[in-house]
């Protein structure tokens, strides 16, 4: 029976329909949610404090329960998942301050399967080599013997992501992973999460920083304080406007030109003042543009490809050009059709690791 | 022997752990008034074992009936007293945690001398003693869990005052008991001792302490989930609620158990298992057995020392606290610092 409902939604991992919640006595903090997740994508939640980024977290994994609406995992209502089938499929990483615990590096990993793990028994050789696969993956084999509390906040962060990992997961619960953290071990947490979803996990974290929203997540929920939210792809979601109606902040979303890449940043210019406008205009009508890609491997090239396919309705002409020497790949593609799509477009392409993306419009 | 990475214990240390007791045990049944060489105490338990007498039946005497249940009781007692501090101390991620954090011995405690000022025999205030241990237990839980309350902060506050509680009402009993007769026996009894250990009270007590040592030896990788905050524990996919309320449960029937039988017995519920921390880090694989193990030996060194060292019996916790405390100073500033 579930077959048929998975494929009545599509091809969505994880949705969220119509969640609504509010704490006893309180005022409605989440109305009307609706979320889709699909494998290999990740979904960032913004918002100002006391929104209810946390409390969209726990009541979509069950650990507070709607009022009304549910999540669905496959199509099959969270609730009605027996836990430790369900902690096999999601996983969750805390934010790194809330570990209190000091067992080491590996044997905190370790930890992240339980739900595989019989009440009378031990982790078994397996379990330990997949640990220690997932530490190594992600770096941080180093660190195995070191007690976590002998260890940086940007490490206890990714032990945290190892041990969600080590469950083998489909899909990533991350709480604000990239608070408290300085600029590097920032890069390293959301590059490890940015390859993690291009090997097919969905990944959801809160953030508040919208920038990391544009560089990182291709789909966004943005919540108000009065209980309004937003949820689309993240260049719809993540406009000034938004922001602006969110958070009271006027703030500039712009692009910043790197060497490899032009990547999308957002500069708060100060505390809105009602009736401030500033619009970021797209040019109405379609127009002319290029894109061109280098991929440092063929490894996600079927992501580049998915991509194309998607807004193959834009393309007027492909090039593309394997470099054998240097095995990199080329590829310019010319395209005809609205900005905020060609940008869409763009944006999708920057998500993607190890490539350099840029965009010329006539 | 260096630890293992997955927390296990080495063969070096398993041999240890198991071996350690019984020296202990042999070493001990020879101490005392009467001394008796290691050769000879083996002979009886030998004899005994083949269902044969010894040579001496003085020596038989002293080592069967004397000595063996005290020490049998003094293994039960450390072991189970240091595992349910170190269960206790995980569950509430709180190094301070003792066996007696929920009010269970101060409740057993009240029992045991409720039992004493009715003039009950030993059985009687053993199972007295063990009833009011359950009962301040499920009176902490009542009135410190619930819904959307801190959780188990607020039944750690509880427990903290159902144990006032009943320590005053101890004080009630010793102000209404009789000055010649009943006073001192509630007075000496709270201070703890082995010497009223024979086999009548053992066949009550010990299987309950041993069917708890056993839950938490049974459970010990589990049990590194205690700690956890609540949603990290809800997303490790193991019944929690399940898990603690075991832990509650084992900890509380040990320790009303060893209370019960022996008296308040201080220290080696925080002292062990903190020395075990010292040693082996934090990994339950390797700190419950040894809790179990170390327990049982200090229990079996303080009440040798109890017995032995002058004519008359000094009540067990003064020793504990004056062996324990210099010791766990010195192991402390040794080990330069660990963590729970």
């Amino acid at each position: 029976m579930s077959d048929t409902v998975t494929k009545a939604a599509g091809e969505a991992l994880l949705r969220i329909e119509n969640g609504c919640f509010a704490y006893k006595s309180g005022p409605q903090i989440l109305k009307d949610i609706n979320i889709e997740l699909a494998p290999g994508e990740i979904l960032a939640v913004l918002g100002p404090n006391g929104a209810g980024k946390t409390t969209l977290l726990r009541c979509m994994m069950d650990m507070l329960h709607w009022q009304s609406g549910r999540s669905l995992l496959d199509g099959e209502d969270i609730r009605g998942i027996p836990a430790s089938r369900l902690w096999r499929r999601m996983a969750y990483v805390p934010q790194a301050r809330t570990a209190a615990v000091s067992y080491t590096a590996f044997q905190t990993v370790l930890l992240g399967r339980s739900s595989r793990i019989g009440a009378f028994s031990a982790p078994s050789e397996e379990d330990m080599k997949i640990a220690e696969r997932v530490m190594e993956r992600l770096g941080i084999a180093h660190l195995a013997d070191k007690p976590c509390h002998a260890i940086s906040g940007g490490e206890l962060q990714m032990v945290l992501i190892a041990r969600a990992m080590a469950a083998e997961p489909e899909i990533l619960v991350l709480d604000e992973p990239e608070s408290n953290l300085d600029f590097k071990n920032q890069l390293i947490v959301l590059d490890a999460m940015t390859a993690l979803a291009a090997e097919g996990v969905a990944c959801i974290f809160n953030t508040h920083y919208p920038a990391h929203a544009l560089q990182r997540a291709g789909k966004s929920l943005m919540l108000s304080k009065d209980g309004r939210s937003v949820f689309g792809n993240t260049t719809e979601v993540v406009t000034e406007e938004n922001i602006r109606r969110a958070f009271g902040v006027d703030a500039l979303i712009g692009e910043v030109e790197t060497p490899r890449s032009v990547m999308k940043n957002v500069v708060a210019v100060g505390i809105s003042e009602e009736g401030g406008t500033h619009q970021q205009a797209h040019r109405k009508g379609p127009v002319l543009a290029s894109v061109t890609v280098i991929m440092q491997s063929n490894e996600h090239a079927s992501l580049v490809n998915k991509a194309f396919r998607e807004f193959n309705h834009l393309l007027i002409g492909r090039m593309g050009l394997p470099h054998r020497r240097s095995e990199k790949y080329i590829i310019t593609v010319m395209l005809e059709g609205p900005e905020s799509e060609i940008e869409a477009l763009s944006h999708r392409l920057g998500l993607i690791p190890d490539i350099s993306v840029k965009t010329t419009y006539e | 022997m260096s630890l293992r990475r997955d927390g296990r214990l080495g063969a070096a240390w398993i041999v240890i752990l198991i071996v350690l007791p019984f020296i202990a045990a042999l070493i001990s049944l020879g101490i005392g008034r009467m001394s008796i060489a290691p050769g000879e105490v083996i002979d009886v338990l030998r004899a005994a074992l083949s269902g044969k007498h010894a040579s001496s039946e003085l020596i038989e005497k002293t080592v069967l009936q004397l000595r063996l249940p005290r020490i049998i009781l003094a293994t039960l007692v450390g072991a189970g007293l240091s595992v349910s501090g170190c269960a206790f101390q995980s569950l509430f991620a709180n190094p301070l945690a003792t066996p007696d954090t929920l009010g269970v011995a101060s409740g057993s405690a009240f029992g045991a001398a409720l039992g004493i000022l009715l003039g009950f025999d030993l059985i009687g205030i053993q199972i007295l003693g063990l009833a009011m241990g359950g009962a301040a237990v499920a009176l902490t839980w009542l009135s410190g869990s619930g819904k959307d309350r801190g959780g188990l902060s607020y039944i750690v506050l509880s427990g903290i005052m159902i144990g006032s509680l009943f320590s005053a009402l101890i004080s009630f009993i010793k102000f209404a008991a009789d000055e010649e007769q009943q006073l001192p026996a509630i007075t000496y009894w709270l201070m703890g001792g082995l010497d009223k250990a024979n086999y009548r009270t053992l066949a009550l007590g010990a299987p309950v302490i041993i069917a708890g040592v056993l839950v938490f030896v049974l459970i010990r990788w589990r049990m590194n989930l205690l700690p956890l905050s609540d949603d990290e524990a809800k997303a490790s996919g193991v019944n929690v609620r399940l898990l603690r309320g075991v832990t509650i449960v084992a900890a509380t029937a040990v320790t009303a158990s060893c209370v019960s039988m022996c008296g308040q017995v201080g220290w080696v519920g925080l002292l062990i298992p903190h020395m075990c921390r010292m040693i082996f880090g934090n990994n339950h694989l390797s700190i419950v057995p040894a809790s179990v193990s170390f327990g049982a030996v200090f229990m079996i060194i303080v009440d040798t020392m109890a017995r032995s060292i002058s004519a008359a019996e000094i009540p067990v916790s003064i020793l504990t606290a004056i062996i324990g405390a210099p010791f766990f100073i010195v192991l402390m500033r040794r080990s330069g610092g660990w963590r729970i």
